[in-house]
């Protein structure tokens, strides 16, 4: 027995649907995307998943009237078995069946492929774009779109679509039999619909304020809760209960008042229209209406038979509708990410190679360079110059936001410059592919990144070429080889996701390694030193060392005793460089630098509670 | 509301699915709390009265047809009077019913379930809240609450269509007619056994799933976290490739799913649609025995029909009521954890000198004690500096002095009272710290301070903010105090930051002060004015100081030396330094540091 529609589980009329994504939807304002267009690269997979489906709704429609058709056949000859029409009613059925479940077999096939498309589309997007695009939008935030967006289309393309095909085709053809069938019964079954429907469009008519409303009330809960639960130590160690606890349960407090506020202006005509929608009232007055009608000598039993199997067809395979409205609303949120993120534009890379070499050119030179981060922003950086020669230490000094990491970021093309250039040996970076720019340059960053594999191919990332020899002598050169060596499986040991198992100084003596096999001639560091634990920190130095000799150095620092003997500092602030220069002429000049290595100084020699009066202490001293 | 249905929590064991319907409503009820759960029951009562007398109200439809074909109009009027009798009332019970959800009880009741959750927050070990992440907790307190108890009477609704109304209409056919009722009666229960058969497969099949998930979103995360090292390294489109094969791997594991799942599907279908067709057949075949008239067996066509369709969805319903109970249960757990105990009788200490007292502890997880036989006084007004490799048990020290978990073995005291014997909220005004990570609210820098001490004066909040070295900058800001921090936050300088969370402690004026590593990761500008306010916060106090730089800690009244959660040394530094042991190597790797320059 066929059955009128696999219907999605009806939600509940009055709850609006959930955004569970706390990031905004701020995507869907920018531009209102269709789920629809993105099935584009599974287009034709789809249409023949609701094509079939389609096909099922009409088998379960002919079940209808094939049933019909038995009961017509046994009134008139009721000892004969209708065997065609019964044969047609099994037939039928199979057919509905199957035909249901191979549109949900394509879909989902469809919406698998689509799924692995749509994520290679968008890493090897990721490829090409700024890296500074990259770290705006933050690799988590970016990783969401290519896994967990991705992922939310299921729903739409695998379940949604061969249900669309059912809502649409069952309501007509059910119209049209129920007309064929008998006008005035028809007319009844659609006075209910239409009764049902326009209560429920009342219910919806200030939906999209209340899904608003809802959205804004829910997520101030989700914040107040992360708060409530992150902060616990200092919930508990300072705030007798009232504030933050108080914060929580005003939030609690607005999603109530929200859903409270929904329940009154839509519940009454979301519960009455759920009420007269469902198959009973339908059934009961056509049962009614028909007595009456036979009553009359005015209705065939066989016509009102086909009527009371099809009038309740068109209400049900419609609800699922107002679920799929839902369903589509939160996909496209994802839909707009990921179209966002494929809109991303690309670098523009260079086609030169690497730069001449002209020996008179120095290493590296910012030529009144200035760079925003965005176009309503102030400059980071206003018109800086500078030259950096072959073979010489440049530091770049500052306050914190006074631009000296922009610098640094600059030089791998995280971002091109709004006005002047950098040039690399006197060729414009721009004018160099990317390769090019980056077989000049090494990077050791801030937090060093290591890959989930084993530490030599960690390593050997800097050159793949590299024999084992290679990768142990630099290992050896970043002070890394006897910690390494000293690991159960030595250079075969997997790190961890992200490295995990690894401290953080060893960490970033891996990632010098592997800059040491690079061996580019220029190295630009940004703060390496800052994470790394004082135990480690002994070895950090000498691993860094290395890697400095012999190369020109760009180096962001905070502790300025390290920068002492540099051929240059630069000093920053605001944007702009403020002084340049030796570290003795510069503090001689009593100005900025001379102020932040006072400063430094001074916090060098502070010691916690100087000026206290010693306590006397019991402990003994343990050997 | 798919999502829901097609992802229930994969590490959920399989359960049998009758005796587990007790249970949730009983963790429903405790949900909705004593208030609400009486209400709960009647209203679930009246959707499984609904259920039933629509199920007998579509059996009225075989009398009543019967009659009206056979041209007996009477009798068919009663039979109607009597099926919209029953349609009425079980719309009305319904409607009744479903008065739980809209008159904004059920919101109500997780409403207060969630002010319930989040006072229990309060109370449980911090070594149990800290374990799970916090978003997961976010999940739980928030999403759970909402998707399971939300949906829940719409959930169960449904499930009682589809299994409580085709029970009471094949037994109200029985009475029209045994043998069609009887079938129907073979056919309807049929489809639990199949839905048991299915379950576990269908659990595998997620189980497997969510594992390649989980691999691909990890990969997919290493790859754009990294992708900078891979870009400076020219490998971002190798590495691209083989997130590629990650992708083909995780499209192959759910085609292969899917294909597996393909066919119990035909199966599942092809037994319930042939079954209800055999049905028929037998109907066709009583009707041409002359046992049955042809319009009864058109009645119970349209009967069939319309119970068919809430049965092909059950399968769905039931995976959403699974998910439902998983998260009842998660939530049960967490109101079943109980609060670290109160020994009797309450004490307060009236004096602040700190004793370990032969402490042990280990983490519920680890295997080998996080600290082993730790003893040190620390005397009132005293500074103590703990210092070690880092994993050495430092900050565990600090955190049992603030009983976020209580030592197995020996004791924490303060002024010779044990931890255990002052109460939670006493012992917190006792100590005051200052973490690493700094802390501030989403409320306004006021608010932020004064939450050390909300009794406090303007002017003690002020002073507070001097000694704190915040005064300067807190006036600059756009609104002054009044600045919302939530929107600032990320604006203002980690010295900034940890200045403020200095003007709180040194507001709320604790006679024990805890800094833990207060002023790494700060840069110059911003330590100088750090240690400044810290000055004014350890002076008159007993200080515990966890420090990673020494020099900072050479005037401490004491260093405890710390290795693998035992005491290795203990003295003042110049005594450290003339003992020559661990202390005095850790000074001398330091010091070398210190004079290292870029130069070559």
């Amino acid at each position: 027995m066929a059955t009128t529609g696999q219907s999605v589980p009806q939600g509940h009329a009055a709850i609006p649907p959930q955004n569970d994504d706390p990031r905004t939807d701020a995507a869907t304002r920018r531009r209102r995307a269709s789920p629809w267009r993105i099935l584009k690269p599974v287009q034709g997979q789809i249409r023949f998943a609701m094509a079939i489906s389609a096909g099922s709704a009409l088998f379960g429609l002919a079940v209808m009237v094939l049933l019909m058709g038995v009961v017509q056949r046994l009134l008139e000859a009721p000892d004969q078995v209708p065997w065609p029409w019964f044969a047609g009613v099994a037939l039928c059925t199979v057919g509905a069946y199957v035909a249901r479940l191979g549109a949900f077999n394509q879909a989902h096939y469809a919406a698998f492929r689509l799924e692995r498309i749509l994520r290679e589309g968008l890493a090897g997007r990721l490829a090409r774009v700024s890296l500074g695009y990259v770290e705006t939008q933050g690799a988590g935030a970016l990783a969401k779109v290519i896994h967990d967006d991705v992922k939310a289309l299921h729903v739409f393309v695998a379940d949604s679509t061969p249900l669309y095909a059912r809502a649409y085709v069952t309501p007509v053809v059910t119209l049209v039999l129920l007309v064929a069938l008998d006008l005035r019964l028809a007319l009844v079954a659609l006075a209910v619909l239409a009764l049902g429907y326009g209560i429920l469009t009342r219910a919806q008519r200030r939906r999209r304020d209340m899904v608003r409303a809802y959205n804004a009330a829910r997520e101030k809960v989700s914040a107040a809760v992360v708060e409530y639960v992150q902060a616990m130590p200092v919930v508990r160690n300072f705030d007798s209960g009232k504030m933050s606890f108080g914060r929580y349960q005003a939030a609690l407090d607005g999603y109530l008042a929200v859903m409270l506020d929904w329940y009154r202006a839509a519940g009454f005509p979301a519960r009455f229209s759920w009420l007269v929608l469902s198959p009973m009232p339908t059934l009961t007055l056509v049962l009614g209406a028909g007595l009456w009608l036979t009553a009359l000598g005015d209705l065939a039993p066989a016509r009102w038979l086909g009527v009371l199997l099809l009038c309740t067809g068109m209400a049900e395979s419609m609800m699922p509708m107002m679920m799929l409205r839902h369903m589509i609303e939160k996909v496209a949120l994802s839909v707009a990410r990921i179209e966002e993120v494929m809109a991303a534009p690309e670098l523009d890379a260079g086609q030169g190679g690497a730069p001449a070499a002209d020996p008179a050119a120095p290493a590296l030179s910012f030529e009144g360079v200035t760079f925003s981060y965005g176009p309503d922003l102030a400059p980071a950086l206003h018109e800086i110059s500078f030259e950096v020669a072959r073979g010489s230490v440049t530091a770049l000094v500052g306050p914190s936001g006074a631009g000296k990491t922009t610098v640094a970021r600059l030089i791998p093309r995280f971002w091109d410059v709004d006005a002047g250039r950098i040039a690399l040996g006197g060729t414009d970076i721009r004018a160099m592919s990317t390769d090019a720019l980056l077989q000049q340059v090494a990077f050791v960053f801030q937090e060093s990144f290591l890959f989930a594999d084993t530490i030599a191919a960690n390593i050997r990332i800097g050159r793949p070429g590299a024999s084992e020899a290679e990768v142990i002598a630099a290992a050896r050169a970043a002070q890394a080889h006897g910690f390494i060596e000293a690991l159960p499986q030595g250079y075969d040991t997997p790190v961890g996701e992200r490295g995990v198992f690894l401290s953080g100084g060893q960490r970033q003596r891996i990632a010098i390694a592997r800059a040491l096999l690079q061996n580019r001639p220029i190295l630009v560091l940004d703060e390496a030193t800052a994470f790394a634990d004082p135990e480690n920190e002994a070895e950090l130095i000498a691993a860094l060392s290395a890697l400095m000799r012999g190369r020109t150095v760009i180096m962001v620092a905070h502790r300025l005793a390290t920068i002492r003997d540099a051929d240059q500092i630069l000093v920053f602030d605001r944007g702009r460089i403020a002084e340049r220069g030796r570290h003795a002429e510069l503090v001689a000049q009593g100005g900025l630098y001379a102020r932040l290595w006072n400063n430094y100084e001074t916090a060098q020699n502070w010691s916690l509670g100087g000026a206290r009066s010693p306590a006397a202490v019991p402990n003994e001293e343990v050997a | 509301m798919q999502t829901l249905a097609k992802e229930p929590r994969a590490d959920r064991p399989a359960r049998r699915g009758a005796t587990s319907f007790a249970t949730t409503f009983r963790q429903l009820a405790e949900s909705v709390g004593p208030e609400d759960a009486p209400g709960l029951r009647r209203t679930l009562a009246g959707l499984i009265a609904a259920a039933a007398l629509q199920g007998f109200g579509l059996a009225a439809i075989a009398p009543l047809f019967t009659a009206a074909a056979v041209g007996e109009i009477r009798r068919a009027l009663l039979w109607f009077a009597a099926m919209a009798a029953l349609m009425a009332a079980a719309s009305a019970l319904r409607w009744w019913a479903q008065g739980f959800d809209f008159d904004g009880r059920m919101v109500r009741a997780t409403w207060r379930l969630r002010g319930r959750l989040g006072a229990k927050l309060r109370e449980i070990p911090l070594e149990q809240l800290q374990d799970k992440r916090a978003g997961e907790l976010n999940a739980m307190v928030l999403g759970n609450v909402d998707e399971n108890l939300l949906y829940a009477l719409t959930v169960l609704n449904l499930v009682f269509t589809a299994i409580v109304t085709p029970l009471c209409a094949a037994l109200g056919i029985v009475l029209f007619d045994w043998r069609l009722g009887l079938l129907l009666l073979l056919i309807f229960p049929a489809i639990v056994p199949l839905y048991r058969w299915r379950r576990p497969a269908l659990g595998r099949g997620k189980r497997i799933l969510g594992a390649a998930h989980q691999e691909a979103s990890a990969d997919v995360l290493e790859y754009t976290q990294g992708l900078a090292i891979l870009r400076a390294a020219g490998r971002a489109g190798e590495k691209a490739e083989r997130l590629s094969q990650t992708f083909r791997k995780l499209e192959a594991i759910q085609v292969f799913g899917h294909r597996k799942g393909a066919k119990p599907n035909i199966i599942v279908a092809s037994v319930v649609e042939l079954g209800l067709v055999a049905v028929l057949g037998v109907g066709v075949w009583l009707v041409v025995q002359g046992e049955l008239h042809p319009a009864a067996l058109g009645a119970v066509f349209v009967i069939v029909v319309r119970l068919s369709e809430p049965l092909s969805t059950f399968i769905l319903y039931t995976a959403m009521l699974e998910v439902m109970e998983a998260a009842l249960e998660r939530i049960g757990a967490l109101l079943a954890i109980r609060p670290l105990s109160q020994r009797a009788p309450e004490v307060m200490p009236r004096t602040h000198d700190i004793r370990f007292d032969d402490v042990s502890f280990s983490y519920a997880q680890a295997e080998v004690p996080t600290i082993r036989a730790f003893s040190a006084v620390l005397p009132e007004r005293s500074l103590t500096a703990l210092v070690g490799p880092s994993g050495c048990g430092k900050t565990t020290l600090t955190r049992l002095l603030l009983r976020h978990f209580d030592p197995q073995q020996g004791a924490v005291t303060i002024g010779g009272v044990d931890l255990r014997q002052i109460p939670a909220e006493r012992l917190n005004s006792l100590v005051s710290v200052v973490f690493q990570d700094v802390y501030l609210f989403n409320d306004t820098v006021e608010a932020n301070i004064r939450m050390g001490r909300p009794e406090a004066t303007e002017a003690e909040v002020r002073a507070a903010a001097q000694a704190a070295q915040c005064l300067g900058f807190i006036e600059r800001l756009p609104q002054g105090w009044q600045t919302p921090l939530g929107e600032i936050g990320g604006r203002l300088s980690g010295g900034e930051r940890q200045r403020i969370s200095i003007a709180r402690a040194l507001l709320k004026d604790a006679p024990i002060v805890v800094l833990d590593e207060p002023t790494a990761a700060l840069d110059t500008e911003s330590e100088l004015a750090v240690q400044r306010a810290l000055d004014a916060l350890v002076a008159r106090k007993t200080v515990i100081v966890i420090a990673h730089r020494l020099s900072t800690i050479v005037g401490a009244d004491q260093i405890l030396v710390i290795e693998d959660g035992a005491l290795a040394q203990a003295g003042r530094h110049e005594a450290l330094l003339a003992a020559g042991g661990r202390y005095a190597r850790m000074w001398a790797a330091q010091g070398a540091v210190k004079h290292w320059t870029v130069a070559r």
